[in-house]
Order: C-alpha cells, then sequence, then structure tokens
C-alpha cells in the first residue's frame, strides 16, 4: 500500500515528460519559417474553420462576411465557430487542433500572440502577394504587430471620443463641447447638479478609474502620455502622465471622492441600457463608436453629440487624436490550412466590399483607407466623428507587451489609488509602476 | 492484516487509485515541474530554477491575494458550517412544508455562479437597489457594497453563503440519518430537544461537519468566479459569462489567490510562475488540512477507534 | 383546552415552539427565494428594462422562453447536459462507493495517509490542473468531445468519496462487525449493511454530482466548446453576449431554464433523504 503513491508520481512524471516532448514536436508548425504556404487553388475544394468570440447576431454578421470568401472561391466551405474566447484559442494551439483562422477581442494579447509564435508570421505572404500595408491606418497596424513582426491582421475597429448630452451642456449654457481639458473641467462643473443633501445627481464627468471606458490606455493618447521610453522599458514617470493623473485628481475633487464613489456604485451597467449616459447622469463620457447604435437602440430620447476628446491648454496639436483597438485575425500555429487561412484573412481584411459591409453589419469603424472612404459606408452625423479621427492619421493603438495587460492594470491600479489620495507623490509612483511593470516584463523573457 | 483482507482493500480502491494517478498525480507534478520553469503555455517550458519562487517574494499583489484569501478561508469556514448546521437543524425540526422549505433553501445553489453573483450585485445595488432603498426608509444609509474595498468581500461572503444550500442539504440528511432508537433513549432519560441535539446530534454528525469545513476551506482557496464577477459588475463591465477586465476591483480588494494566479497564467502568459503559485497553495493548505483533519479526528473520533 | 388543563402548558409551549420553528422556517425560505425571484422577473423583462434599477417588469415578456429557444439549440445542449450528468453521477457511484467503504469501514496500514490525499486531490486549484490534462486530451484526441469530462468520475472523485467517507462513518461500526459475525465477505457488508444504511448519504452525494456536472461552466467549457454540437446548457449564457452587448433579459431566462430540470430533480430525490429515516428506524 505505501508504495502506491510513489508508482503514482513515477507513473505520472514519465506521462509528464511524454507530454513536454509532445509540446516540443508540435512546435515545428506546418510550413512557417520556411516561406509561405502556397494559396489554394480557384476551384480547389477545401475547408476552413474559423473561431471567433462573437454570438447572436453579430456572429451572423460575420458568418454573412466569411461566406462572401465563396466568391472568390467557390468551391471553399466555412466553418465559423462563436464564443471563442483566447483562453480557448490557446489551448487549442497547445493541444495541436487550433482552427485555421482565429479572432480575437483582445488585442491586449497581441505581444504574447506574435512573440510566442501562437500565431504565425504573416510577412511572407505579405511579401509574396505583394501587399500595401499603407492602406490600414497606422494606428491601426501598431496593434496588430508587436516587434516588427506582423502576426495578425485587423478586422473592424473601435474608435474612442467624446460624447456628450446636448441638452445637459444647453441648460448649463454650454453650446459647443469642449475642445481643451480646462473646458472639459469647467463643464463638467457646470452641468454637475447636486441633491439638497449634497449627494450628486448628475456629474458632468466622471473621472473615476476603470469606469466604464475610463481606462488608461484610451485617456493616455489625448495628453500625448506615452507607454515607452525610446529603449523600450517602461515610460510611464512623465509629465505627460502625471498632467493626466492632475486632471483626473482636480475633478474627483471637485466632486470629493467619497460622494463621487457613492454616485458611481449606483450607476447601471456598460453593457445595459441602464448606463449612465443613456439615463442622462452623466453629461460628458469618453467611449467607443458602437455606443452610437446602442443609444439610437435603447435611448433614443437621449440627445447627444460626439467629438474629439478634448486634450490638454498647451498641446492643441493633439486635438484629433484617439484611441483605437479592435478585433484582430491570425492564423494560429499548427493551423491545417495555412494557405488557405491566409486567402480568407486578406479578404476579410483587405476586400473594400467585404469590410463595408462588416462595418456597417456590426456598427464598427473599417480598417482601412479605401473602406473608410467607401461611400457605401453607413454614416450618420455622430459616427462621423469616429470616421474623421480614424483617418485623421493621430490615432494611437493599443500599448503592446509581452505581459497580456499588465501594465495596464498596474497604471489602472496606481490610479484608482491615486484618485483616492493615497499616492503623495506622483512621478515617484509612476517610478514604482515602471519598476514593476519592468519586472514583469523581464520575468517574461521576451 | 491478512493478505485477503489486502487484496479486498486493492479491489475496492482500484480505480480510485488509477484515477488519482491520472488526475491528480499528474497534474501535481507537471505544476511542480512547471513551477521551476518559464513557460507561456505555447513554446516548450524554458528551466528558471527557483526564479519564479523569488520573484513571488516581491509581488506586492500575491501578498495582497494571499491576505484575501485568508480572509474567506477564516470568514467562510466558520459562517458557512454555522449556517448549514443551523438551517438543518431548523428543517430537520419542521413538521410540515419540510419539502417546500428545504427546496426553497437548496435553490440558490442551483442557479450558475455567474447569475447568482450578479443577481446580489443588483439586489445590494447603492441607491437605487431594493434593500438600499429598504435601508433608506429607516433612514439608514448603506455601504456600497461590491464598490467599497471595505465591503466586497463581505458581499461576496454573502453571496457564498446564500448557495450553501448543498452543504445544509448534507448536514441535513446526516441528522435525519442519525439512528431514532439514540434519541428515543435519551428522550427516555428525560432529556430536552436542546440536550438531545448537543449530545446526539452533534458527535454523530460530526464526521459530516468535518467535511463541511474542509470543503469550506477549499472553497474558499479556490473562490474564483465570484470574485471576478463581483469586480466586474462593480466596475460596470459585468458580462453574462464573467468578465475578467477589472481583476481584484475595488483596489484590488476582491483579488483573491486563485483570480492572481489566473491573471499571471492566463492574462499575462506565465504559466510558470501561476504553477509555483499553486504549488505553494497546495503545499500550505495540505498541510493544513492534514494538521485539522488530525486534531478533529483526534477530538471527534475517539469511538470510531481507528 | 379547558378540560385538560394539566397538559396546557405543554401544548403551549408545543404550540410556541411550532409557530417559531415556522417562521424561522418560512423567513429562510423568503430570504433564499427573493434573489431567485429577481432572475425571474428581469427574464420576462424587455431588452432595455434588463439588469436597470427597476426591477419591476414595465412588460411581461413570456415571449423570451421562447426566443432563446430560437437563438440557441438548447433541446442539443440539455441532451448534452444529461448525458454528461448522468453518466459522471453513474460513474461517480461505481468508483466511489467502494473506495470511500475501505477508507471508513475497512481498518489497513497507511489508510490515514490515503485519506489525506484524496482531501489534497481537491486543493489544487483547477485553473492550472486544467493545463496539462488538457494536454494529454488533446493527446489522445478527445477534445470537443464528452469523455475528458466523464471519464474521471469513473476511477476517482475526490469530492464525491470524501463526502460518502464521511457519511459511512456516521454508521456505528457495530453494523458492520455484526454483519462480518454473520458470514458476510467485505463485498456484501458493504452492499447488504452499510449501502442501504447510507442511502440518504449516497442519494445526497449522488444529487451533488449531478447538478455540480449540471452547472458545470469551466470544463465543457474547455473541452466542448469548439463542437456547438456538444456544448452543454451551462455553455448556453455565452449565446447572449456580444462584443459590446449582453442581452441580461435572455440570458436569465436561459438560466431559469437551466435550473429547472436540476429543480425538478431535486424535489423528486430529497424524498430518500426522508426514506433513509424510516429505514434506519426499522433497522434498528
Amino acid at each position: 500500500m505505501r508504495s502506491l503513491p510513489r508508482a503514482a508520481a513515477v507513473s505520472s512524471a514519465v506521462a509528464l515528460a511524454a507530454s513536454l516532448a509532445a509540446c516540443a514536436a508540435g512546435s515545428g508548425g506546418s510550413g512557417q519559417g520556411s516561406g509561405p504556404a502556397a494559396a489554394p487553388a480557384r476551384d480547389a475544394e477545401f475547408s476552413l474553420t474559423v473561431w471567433s468570440n462573437y454570438s447572436g447576431r453579430e456572429q451572423d454578421e460575420v458568418t454573412k462576411a466569411l461566406e462572401s470568401f465563396k466568391e472568390k472561391f467557390p468551391n471553399a466551405v466555412i466553418e465559423h465557430q462563436g464564443s471563442q474566447d483566447d483562453d480557448k484559442i490557446t489551448a487549442g494551439i497547445r493541444g495541436g487542433n487550433p482552427p485555421d483562422v482565429a479572432l480575437s477581442f483582445t488585442t491586449d494579447n497581441i505581444g504574447q500572440f506574435c512573440s510566442s509564435g501562437a500565431f504565425q508570421p504573416l510577412k511572407p505572404y505579405l511579401d509574396r502577394d505583394g501587399v500595401d500595408l499603407g492602406q490600414i491606418p497606422d494606428a491601426v497596424r501598431s496593434y496588430t504587430e508587436y516587434k516588427g513582426n506582423r502576426c495578425a491582421m485587423p478586422m473592424l475597429s473601435d474608435v474612442y471620443g467624446l460624447y456628450y448630452n446636448k441638452e445637459l451642456l444647453a441648460a448649463a449654457g454650454i453650446t459647443a463641447p469642449p475642445r481643451t481639458t480646462s473646458e472639459l473641467l469647467d463643464f463638467a462643473k457646470r452641468t454637475t447638479r447636486r441633491a439638497a443633501d449634497g449627494s450628486l445627481e448628475v456629474v458632468g464627468f466622471l473621472p473615476s478609474m476603470p469606469f466604464y471606458a475610463n481606462r488608461p490606455q484610451i485617456w493616455a493618447p489625448h495628453f500625448g502620455a506615452e507607454w515607452e521610453t525610446a529603449d523600450g522599458r517602461s515610460g510611464l514617470a512623465t509629465p505627460e502622465w502625471a498632467a493626466m493623473l492632475e486632471f483626473q485628481k482636480r475633478l474627483v475633487d471637485f466632486y470629493g471622492h467619497d460622494a463621487l464613489e457613492r454616485f458611481r456604485a449606483g450607476l447601471g451597467q456598460e453593457y445595459s441600457a441602464d448606463h449612465a449616459f443613456h439615463r442622462q447622469k452623466i453629461a460628458m463620457m469618453v467611449d467607443g463608436e458602437y455606443r452610437t447604435a446602442f443609444l439610437a437602440d435603447q435611448a433614443p430620447e437621449v440627445e447627444f453629440g460626439t467629438a474629439p476628446f478634448p486634450v490638454p491648454d498647451d498641446r492643441p496639436d493633439l486635438y484629433g487624436t484617439g484611441f483605437t483597438t479592435g478585433t484582430i485575425m491570425g492564423i494560429p500555429k499548427g493551423a491545417g490550412n495555412p494557405g488557405a487561412a491566409w486567402e480568407l484573412i486578406k479578404h476579410l481584411a483587405l476586400d473594400t466590399d467585404t469590410v463595408v459591409e462588416l462595418a456597417n453589419g456590426i456598427k464598427n469603424i473599417p480598417s482601412t483607407k479605401a473602406a473608410l472612404a467607401d461611400p457605401g459606408l453607413e454614416v450618420d452625423e455622430n459616427f462621423r466623428t469616429f470616421v474623421d479621427l480614424a483617418t485623421s492619421g493621430k490615432l494611437r493603438g493599443n500599448p503592446v507587451t509581452p505581459i497580456g495587460d499588465a501594465h495596464i492594470k498596474a497604471v489602472g491600479d496606481f490610479a484608482t489609488a491615486w484618485q483616492a489620495g493615497q499616492v503623495p507623490d506622483v512621478l515617484a509612483g509612476l517610478r514604482e509602476v515602471d519598476r514593476r511593470v519592468d519586472e514583469q516584463i523581464a520575468k517574461s523573457g521576451k | 492484516m491478512t493478505a485477503r483482507r489486502r487484496l479486498t482493500v486493492l479491489a475496492l480502491l482500484a480505480p480510485a487509485v488509477l484515477g488519482f494517478a491520472a488526475f491528480f498525480g499528474y497534474p501535481l507534478v507537471a505544476t511542480v515541474v512547471f513551477s521551476f520553469t518559464r513557460y507561456d503555455l505555447i513554446n516548450p517550458p524554458e528551466w528558471i530554477g527557483l526564479a519564479n519562487y523569488e520573484y513571488m517574494l516581491g509581488d506586492e499583489l500575491f501578498a495582497r491575494a494571499v491576505g484575501n484569501t485568508l480572509w474567506f478561508v477564516v470568514v467562510l469556514t466558520a459562517t458557512r458550517v454555522v449556517f448549514a448546521l443551523g438551517v438543518a437543524s431548523v428543517i430537520a425540526r419542521l413538521k410540515s412544508g419540510v419539502g417546500l422549505v428545504r427546496t426553497l433553501c437548496y435553490l440558490p445553489s442551483l442557479a450558475p455562479p455567474v447569475a447568482a453573483t450578479l443577481v446580489f450585485f443588483l439586489v445590494l445595488r447603492p441607491n437605487e437597489g431594493p434593500v438600499d432603498t429598504f435601508l433608506g426608509w429607516l433612514g439608514v444609509q448603506g455601504p456600497l457594497w461590491f464598490a467599497d474595498p471595505a465591503w466586497a468581500k463581505p458581499g461576496i461572503a454573502a453571496v457564498v453563503l446564500w448557495v450553501s444550500g448543498d452543504l445544509m442539504i448534507i448536514v441535513l440528511a446526516a441528522i435525519l440519518d442519525v439512528p431514532r432508537e439514540q434519541y428515543e433513549a435519551a428522550e427516555l432519560d428525560g432529556a430536552g430537544p436542546l440536550r438531545r441535539w448537543w449530545h446526539i446530534t452533534l458527535p454523530s454528525i460530526s464526521p459530516v461537519l468535518l467535511f463541511g469545513v474542509v470543503n469550506s476551506i477549499i472553497l474558499a482557496l479556490q473562490l474564483f468566479t465570484q470574485a471576478v464577477v463581483a469586480g466586474s459588475a462593480a466596475s460596470g463591465s459585468a458580462d453574462v459569462t464573467g468578465s475578467t477586465k477589472d481583476l481584484g476591483f475595488p483596489e484590488n480588494s476582491t483579488l483573491t489567490f486563485p483570480v492572481w494566479l489566473y491573471a499571471q497564467g492566463f492574462r499575462y502568459f506565465d504559466m510558470g510562475y501561476a504553477a509555483a503559485m499553486a504549488t505553494v497553495l497546495f503545499a500550505v493548505s495540505f498541510l493544513a488540512t492534514a494538521l485539522l483533519v488530525q486534531r478533529m479526528r483526534r477530538a471527534t473520533h475517539q469511538e470510531e477507534g481507528a | 383546552m379547558t378540560a385538560a388543563s394539566g397538559r396546557a402548558p405543554r401544548d403551549w409551549r408545543g404550540a410556541l415552539d411550532w409557530v417559531a420553528v415556522h417562521s424561522i422556517g418560512i423567513a429562510l425560505g423568503l430570504m433564499f427565494t427573493l434573489p431567485i425571484v429577481f432572475v425571474l422577473l428581469t427574464a420576462v423583462m424587455p431588452d432595455e428594462q434588463a439588469f436597470t434599477a427597476d426591477l419591476w417588469p414595465r412588460e411581461w415578456r413570456w415571449g423570451n422562453f421562447v426566443e432563446v429557444f430560437e437563438r440557441a439549440p438548447l433541446l442539443t445542449y440539455l441532451g448534452n447536459s444529461m448525458l454528461y450528468a448522468l453518466l459522471a453521477t453513474a460513474g461517480m457511484l461505481l468508483s466511489s462507493i467502494p473506495a470511500a467503504y475501505a477508507l471508513a469501514k475497512l481498518r489497513w496500514r497507511g489508510r490515514d495517509a490515503v485519506f489525506l490525499l484524496v482531501v489534497g486531490a481537491m486543493m489544487l486549484p483547477p485553473q492550472v490542473v486544467a493545463v496539462p490534462l488538457y494536454d494529454a486530451w488533446s493527446g489522445l484526441g478527445l477534445t470537443g468531445t464528452l469523455w475528458p469530462l466523464v471519464v474521471p468520475y469513473f476511477l476517482f472523485d475526490a469530492f464525491s468519496v470524501f463526502l460518502l467517507r464521511q457519511f459511512m462513518l456516521t454508521i456505528p461500526q457495530s453494523y458492520v462487525d455484526a454483519a462480518r459475525v454473520d458470514g458476510c465477505t467485505e463485498f456484501q457488508a458493504m452492499l447488504r449493511v452499510v449501502v442501504p444504511m447510507a442511502r440518504p448519504g449516497i442519494a445526497a452525494t449522488a444529487l451533488f454530482c449531478f447538478l455540480y456536472t449540471w452547472n458545470d461552466y469551466f470544463g465543457p467549457l474547455l473541452y466542448t466548446s469548439e463542437r456547438p454540437d456538444e456544448w452543454t446548457l451551462s455553455l448556453a449564457l455565452s449565446s447572449f453576449k456580444g462584443m459590446h452587448h449582453v442581452q441580461w433579459n435572455l440570458a436569465m431566462a436561459v438560466t431559469l431554464l437551466t435550473m429547472l430540470p436540476a429543480v425538478v430533480l431535486f424535489v423528486l430525490a430529497q424524498r430518500s433523504f426522508v426514506r433513509g429515516i424510516t429505514f434506519t428506524g426499522v433497522k434498528g
């Protein structure tokens, strides 16, 4: 009896060794490194599996776009599998049964996808087919590659800007949206309403982090705040980051931290019709273009406008910038049919008609310049702001690291502590965040 | 122990031994091996010795996660067992409507954890939620619950208690399992209901209570879904399957050990570090449980005479 | 009342006791039910009201329960959930009862150590255990099926072995010894004495196994989500989540539909606890 556990340990150690060997064996992959896999013939019969994290109506729209691939390859069969998150994609790759094409919402993971080889490098295909990447806006290109290794292509993008409630602004005697942070501060104060007992009823601009789209990566471009130093280290201890946080703190202090927390704790969920902006409880906010569709659908009574997010008074050059991120597509390591997978990715990323139709279908911003300019793109006045931002050339993509969103959480945690008044010295605090982010990156070995 | 007896034991345990080796022994060995490596889940693990354990010493959020999880271990173990025992004792004494009350108490455990947590979040929602509205009538201002670092953990503990119908049913089954003649004998001796409960019910069901304690410790050590959902709902970014956008919100007060382990392993792609965390968790909790089980056995199980 | 004055105090105390116990019972029932009522209310709301502070449906949309069937092949999922839960429960009973018996009612060297290992088996975080196990199952080409979920139960389920052992410990050893004296083999003693006496415990363990697998989200997500034909009901929730949008009302409707078979099962199965008492009583 007593020897049993030992026997179990020995046998499982053997099994472990076998599984590690299997991992190593799988890493050769099909055709990667040794040039691109050949494209299928036009009339070839082949099938491709596509994993995405869409569901419901959005999944149907994407399936429709995938089906349009048959105009080029009539005998292709495409199986679109929704509700697959990044953990699932990683597991599929590790287990050796990945899809041919993987779609991910989590652009934070692009550093890992590229540097680990989870997504195959696309450069050989781009070179072979002479694809001009100039047709994709710079910022969108930046979040689909890591350290020069392009391992993904964009499928539509989200662009963030300012939403403002026209009625609430007008009631405070404001006729145009703020262009500078001091205007934002001033308008935020003027549109704020308190009840008789001093509690907040309407908040002009809610500066807490994290809250809805109040996230460091979404705010940073407007303050000219960069994530890295020139030599590739975490570079948060800068006057720009400090200015951003000072701005945030000034507003928090205006409301009072506790009053603000109480107000904010009672607000509805970002993904529900009870969203504070829908309910007219906040006058201004930063959010993505997709909100226009939800407002039209769930809160048609809200009269709102959109504009580029305000920038610091001394940085007028930044006006018109914004944060962008989006769905990324890649060919997972070990994909059965990489040659055909590339053709499908190319079709979804670059075929103007397909991109426009998909953008109209799920109300996102197209990720090519041609599609952005296409007359077929359905654009209303509020959506126009985001299309203009996307074509401005000033957008900034999601910051890319090999450690997922660890750096974003580190800054977010710091902003939370800062807004609660727990940080005496902003720059010293940011240096500490830098140190931790660098340590985490060093730990990743990449 | 005769050879025959030994064979019997082996025969009874054979599937379990096989399953234990495959589904526990193998992952455990793999985890310990991974803990000495850098492993991004895609490329073969790379041996880095004790580096993961060294990093752990300086990882502030690791310490934070340990603290949060210890809080849950202490609070959940105490409240869950007492709660289950109390509710089961009341139900066991009901003369009518037993089935109904039993079903109602068990009902919440049937709700998926994500839904259960979201429901609590809605009910406790400050300002507009029913509980806060009710407290408002009484002139009391309720806490911010999941949005307040001081109240988020108690809020999650409340959710876990609410779905503790399973333990309650187990205790109830054990109470009903106590051979009736023991009660009858005690009643003849003139023992009242309370004394019967204390002297007969409690000792007879002590093995099941020990199960409750160990089960609660494990539950607390593995508390993940409720913490993730509470954090994402309080930050306003909840979704139906549990968004992992705002792990630990607010101010990392809901960053439990498994949540941080998950973040490191799957969000930051450092399975080596996650494995090191798992190894530490396993070693510590295994030792603690071993001590606990031995002590409880000594205290409560003289009559079993092992 | 007036006639039997001598017995009145006792009746009074009995009545008070009855009232007290039952009001606590009712209060408990309410406390446990109310949140479920909120799930129900949300499930019949219009989409634009769900998950808002407005808790009473403005409009009762019972059609939501029909709509979820149009949105997702729930009957297929139901079949898979049944298969998973039933097979797992059957497998658990086959593998865990003998193991629990060996740990509870037989005396042998190393028993305590083995018991500790059983408890220890539950201590590894599932997120980590899943990594090597997933690799092994996909090495066998079995991901995308229910096998990785079901097979373990036929061999070893730490939770059930532990729970069953604890239940068996509450059965006085004298019963087993008596059976042995009567010439029963261990196997007979287990099947004829311990299993019938532990029936409430076994029923409870089986029920938990069933309900745990019924509600299991992590396992099916990991092993079957790539093949929608193999999805279980617990995965259906993800059909109501978009990139930037959640249909809370439909999600809650599916939650209720998922709970319904489990509730029915529980209502039916709880009788076996009650039967347990009488059985034990007769036995003595």
